[in-house]
Order: C-alpha cells, then structure tokens, then sequence
C-alpha cells in the first residue's frame, strides 16, 4: 500500500510563505483532492508530495508497504499532470511518448500507443506526422494523460487535469482517476473544479 | 522499473540526435559562430607569420570560444524550450548525464572537424604529427563535453544567461587548455612536448567525469 | 567572544612589530622582505578559505544545511578578497625585486586561476535567484571546481618558468631560513588565519551580511 506523510511541513518562495506547519496523511486507493485559492500554495504541494521540491521545514515522506522511496526509485513511481510540463516540440506525439516511457523501461508497442490515444480520446489519424509543437492545448493536455496512463506509475499527481478539456474530457480524466484509486493507487487532485473536487474521497484545504 | 544508467544514456542521445537534425538553427548558428570566432583571427592576422606556440594557443583559443556556443547546449536547450520539468520527471540521473555528455561530446567534435581543418589551411599551418594533434582534441573536447554538461546543468534556472557559462567553464577547464597548448604546439613543429601532457588531459577527464557523476545526482534529485 | 578579539589585536601588534623592528633585511631582497610577511600569509588563506568552501559545500549538499551555506559563501567572499590581496602584494614585491608586475610565474598563475574560480563562484550565486537552488548549484561548483588545483599545482610548473624563491621546506625536508625570520612568518600565518576566522564568524552571525546570515539562520 502506497502513503503519502506531510509532517509539520513549511514552504515558501524566497521569502514568501506558502504554508507552514502542514501536517497531512494522504492513503493510496483514494482520490485527494487539493483546493484553496490562486497562490495557495496547490501545485507547490503537489510538487513537495512527489520530492519535486524540497520542504522548507518538516519532512515528506512517500513509502509503499512501510519502505520509503528516494531518488530514482521514487521517482519511477511518479506520473504528473500539470501545466508545467512541455513536449519536445520537434518530435512527434509518438516519439515523445516512446521517449519519455523508454526511460521508465517501457517499450511502447503498436497496440499500446493505440490503446493509450483511444482512452484519451484522441485519433491516431490527426497525430500522424505531426510535430508536438503544432498541436493545440487540448490535444497536448490528452497527450500528457495518455504518457500517465501509459506509465503504469502508482502516484498520480494531478495539476488541474481537466484544464482545457471539454466535458467529455473531463468525465474521462475523473473515469480514469477512480479507476486507479480503485486498484490502490494513490491519486492526488490540485483543483479549484467544483465538479473535480466533488468526485473526490478526501479534500485538502490550503 | 528503473533501465540501466547505458540504456538511458542511449535513449537521452537518440532523442538529441532526432531533435539536432530536425532543427537545423542549432548547426547553423554554431557552425556560424565558429566560422565567424575564426574568420575574426585570421583577418586580423593577414599574412603574419606565427610561430608554432602561438598558432597552437590560437586555435585552443578559437575551439573554446566556439565551443561556448555548444558545449552547454544539452541542458540550455530543454531550459528554454521548458522540457526540463519532463525530463526530470521521467529520467534517472545517470542516463541523463551521460547522454547528454555523448550528445555534446559529438556536437563538439563536429565542430572541430569543421575549424581545425579551415584553422591550417587559412593560417597555412603544417601539421608535423597528426596523430598528436587530432589525440589532443579528442581528448581536450571530451572533458570540455563531461564538464560542459555539468555546468550547463549548473546554470539552468541562472538569472542571467549571457556570459555566465564561459565564466563557469574557464577555470575548470585550464588543466587541459595549458598541456593541450603544449601539445598541439608540439604538433605543429614547435617545442617538443612530453606526452605525459596527454596522459595528464586524460586523466583529468577521468576525475572530470567521475565527479561530474557523483555531483549531478544532487542536482537532479531534490532529496 | 571580546576576549579573543583582544588576543587577536594583540598578536597582530607583535607580529607587526617584529616585521617592522625584529627581522633583519634579507640578503639579497634587503627591506623588502617585510613584504613577505603578509604576502604569505594572505596567500595562504586565500587557499584555505577556497578549501572551506568546499567542505562546507560538501555539507549542504549531503546534509542540506543552510548554515554551511552561509559560511560557504562568507569563506568565499573573504577568499576573493585575500585572493586580490595576495596577488596585488605579490605583484608590487615581483616589481621591486624583479623589475616587473606581472610575468606569469607559476605561483602568479596559479592565484590568478584561484581569482577566476572565486569570480565565477560570486558570480553564479549572485544570478540564481531562488535560495534553495542557490545553496545546491554553488556547493557542486565549489567542488568541481576544487578538482583543477591539484592538476594545476603539477601542471603549470612545467609550463611556466619561475622565478619565486624556493618552498619554505625544500625537497630534502630541511627548514632553510634563519629562527627569527621563521618564528615570525608562523606567527603571522597564525595572525591572519584567526582574522580570517573571525571575519567568517562575524560574517555568518553579525551584522556584517545580514543576507546571509538571515538566510542561514532561518533554514
């Protein structure tokens, strides 16, 4: 079982505090969703949660089974979504996919690039050829799900996911994340969606 | 599951290699720059006659100068284009390090295959020992690669970007400027030079990249 | 703490006195020799302060701790500093004696690349803005940069002609030099390294580098 442990934990930007003294447990087979407003500190918790960043004060702790994770080894459990990251602009969806999976160690295969486009709705026909850096915002917030969903990793940090989705989008990026809690996998929700933070199991208020 | 440090390495190297020959801007400015470093030289010199020593000097100084433009290509690029959140996400340290290292490493001789050559004919140099000249280039350009990919890692995220690099570079990089001089010096028909000299460069490359190796998983990881 | 200052005070009093009165002019470099005294010593700590760095360097990186951050960037402050001082000082002897300012000399060279790698130390922690960031990228600089000296040290020796006067202790392990000439330079080697020890305390707790410190301090 997969666990997330926030122990009296600050951070702060230069000399901007963000929050401090945070305490939090987050289980794996859940949906946790993260709210409060612009500038409070969502994606930086995200971030502290996946050793991304490193707490100011206190101490977060990520272990599967009573074994804690560092370095590479947690990191090949981590799979992000968040506005932040970018494809390599001159390469395709399909090269970046093989790329950014190929150094988790997964080959990708016919069958599950195809597999992985239809679960995001997105048609192997309108890829083909083209380089990342033509696509539209949409169609790079599916890739980015697709690469996710792809890399079998047990932590899912979600950044705003269904940012730039149309509504069909969005019921299959809360379809999908009920689907991982469900298999024990620990799904972290950075929202300010009413309807995303609904579908949560848990609510963290910053 | 974690693919070995090799694995990594040469996937992070197919990747560069795809990317450099789609967008050729990257070649053409460096190779411009080069071109530009050595045209500068030469037409201040026009007709002068040098000796071997300061026609040794010249072109390391001509290489390092157009290496600027390279050498810290590998982690300046991802930097811009913003693909550095991705990259640190999905890939283990050593095979980051070190594909970029072999990425640079052939950025950097493609460039020397392209100055060194124009360097003797427009400076009307004669080469005495080829296999002296060409082993210390090789082996200067492998530690300017392993250092350049650290410090490149180093100055992303810098404030200031112009500059910052060669002002990084040039100290670490002396212990093989100085005896590269000698040696290439010695190549070109001046003083001779003891090959300890490149047994020097060579080991230092092997400290370069061994340290390079520790320091780098702080870099890339934040716990 | 006052009362180490006044120690400190005192000993910089006898060893400028015994400089200035007790030494006797050195053959051949006549009163210039008073010169060495504090050429030698800030060149020493210009080397000590760059080695402190490193470790503490080491320590930021392996134990995240701020605080050596701060002394790591004071020790490097002060090193730039020494480091100009040491090479002005051996500049003006290298004229008086020698005829010119500059004619790179091994020693001459190898502080001068010592003066690059503190530029470009300063350099790089003043264009990193974020303090985490900052306190990581200069340790691993700090360190890889530390691995040119002993490359140097054996390198540009065979490359360059010298004309600085022989190590203290020669190859044969002998102390070649008179016992007031020596007393004197150890007692001041011991002089400015605590000045250069108390400088990097005030520059880390006082008021000196309220940056820093607060920095430090807070992590």
């Amino acid at each position: 079982m997969i666990e997330i442990t926030f122990e009296d934990v600050c951070a702060a930007y230069g000399e901007r505090t963000i929050f401090s003294g945070l305490s939090k447990r987050i289980p794996g087979g859940r949906i946790t969703a993260v709210t409060g407003e612009n500038g409070s500190g969502k994606s930086t918790f995200l971030r502290l949660a996946g050793h991304l960043l490193r707490a100011h004060e206190g101490k977060v702790s990520v272990c599967v089974d009573g074994q804690e994770l560092r370095q590479a080894e947690l990191r090949s459990h981590l799979a992000m979504v968040t506005p932040e990251l970018r494809f390599y602009s001159y390469l395709t969806a399909r090269e970046n996919m093989e790329f950014l999976l190929g150094l988790r160690g997964i080959t990708l295969t016919d069958a599950m690039y195809q597999d992985g486009l239809r679960q995001v709705g997105l048609s192997e026909e309108k890829l083909e050829g083209k380089y990342a850096g033509a696509f539209s915002t949409g169609m790079r917030q599916r890739l980015k799900l697709a690469v996710l969903f792809l890399s079998g990793a047990d932590i899912w940090l979600l950044d705003e996911p269904g940012a730039n989705l149309d509504t069909a989008g969005k019921t299959m990026v809360l379809q999908a994340a009920r689907k991982a809690a469900d298999a024990g996998k620990l799904v972290l929700l950075a929202t300010n969606d009413s309807g995303e933070e609904a579908a949560a199991d848990d609510t963290i208020c910053l | 599951m974690i693919p070995s440090a090799f694995e990594g390495a040469r996937i992070i190297l197919r990747k560069e290699l795809r990317i450099s020959f789609r967008q050729q801007a990257g070649w053409c400015a460096m190779l411009m720059f080069a071109l530009t470093t050595l045209a500068c030289v030469s037409l201040s010199l026009t007709g002068g006659v040098l000796e071997p020593k300061l026609q040794a000097a010249l072109l390391w100084v001509i290489l390092f100068f157009a290496s600027m433009a390279g050498a810290d290509r590998g982690f300046a690029d991802e930097d811009m284009a913003g693909t550095l959140p991705a990259l640190r996400l999905y890939g283990a340290s050593q095979g980051v390090l070190w594909g970029k290292t072999a990425y640079t490493f052939f950025l950097l001789l493609a460039l020397a295959l392209f100055t060194v050559p124009l360097y003797l004919i427009f400076l009307d140099v004669i080469v005495v020992n080829a296999v002296w000249l060409w082993g210390t280039v090789v082996a200067g350009l492998a530690g300017l690669a392993i250092a350049g990919t650290l410090l490149g890692a180093l100055a992303t995220g810098a404030s200031v970007r112009g500059g910052l690099f060669t002002v990084l570079m040039l100290p670490v990089i002396l212990p093989v400027f100085l005896p590269a001089i000698a040696l290439t010096g010695a190549a070109f028909g001046g003083e001779e030079a003891s090959a300890s000299y490149l047994l020097g460069i060579v080991l230092y490359d092997l400290v370069l990249g061994v340290a390079a190796s520790l320091l780098f998983d702080y870099l890339w990881y934040e716990d | 703490m006052p009362i180490i200052h006044y120690l400190v005070a005192a000993l910089t009093l006898a060893v400028l006195f015994a400089v200035f009165f007790i030494v006797p002019p050195a053959e051949g470099l006549g009163n210039y020799v008073r010169l060495a005294f504090f050429h030698i010593p800030v060149a020493w700590v210009s080397v000590l302060a760059f080695l402190l760095s490193a470790w503490w360097g080491q320590k930021v990186l392996r134990h995240h701790d701020m605080t050596a951050d701060a002394k790591s960037a004071v020790s490097a402050r002060l090193g730039f500093i020494f480091t100009v001082l040491a090479t002005l000082s051996g500049a003006v002897f290298s004229k008086l004696t020698w005829g010119s300012y500059w004619n790179w000399d091994p020693r001459q060279t190898t502080i001068f690349v010592l003066l690059l790698i503190y530029g470009a130390y300063l350099t790089l922690r003043m264009a990193m803005p974020d303090r985490e960031r900052r306190a990581k990228v200069s340790a691993v600089y700090a360190l890889f940069s530390f691995l040119t000296v002993p490359f140097l040290v054996f390198t540009i020796p065979r490359l360059y002609f010298s004309l600085h006067p022989q190590p203290v202790l020669n190859a044969s392990g002998h102390i070649d030099m008179d016992p007031v000439f020596l007393w004197t330079l150890i007692a001041s080697l011991v002089d400015m390294t605590l000045i250069y020890w108390g400088l990097l305390h005030h520059g880390v707790h006082g008021h000196g580098n309220k940056k820093i410190g607060k920095d430090g301090a807070s992590a």
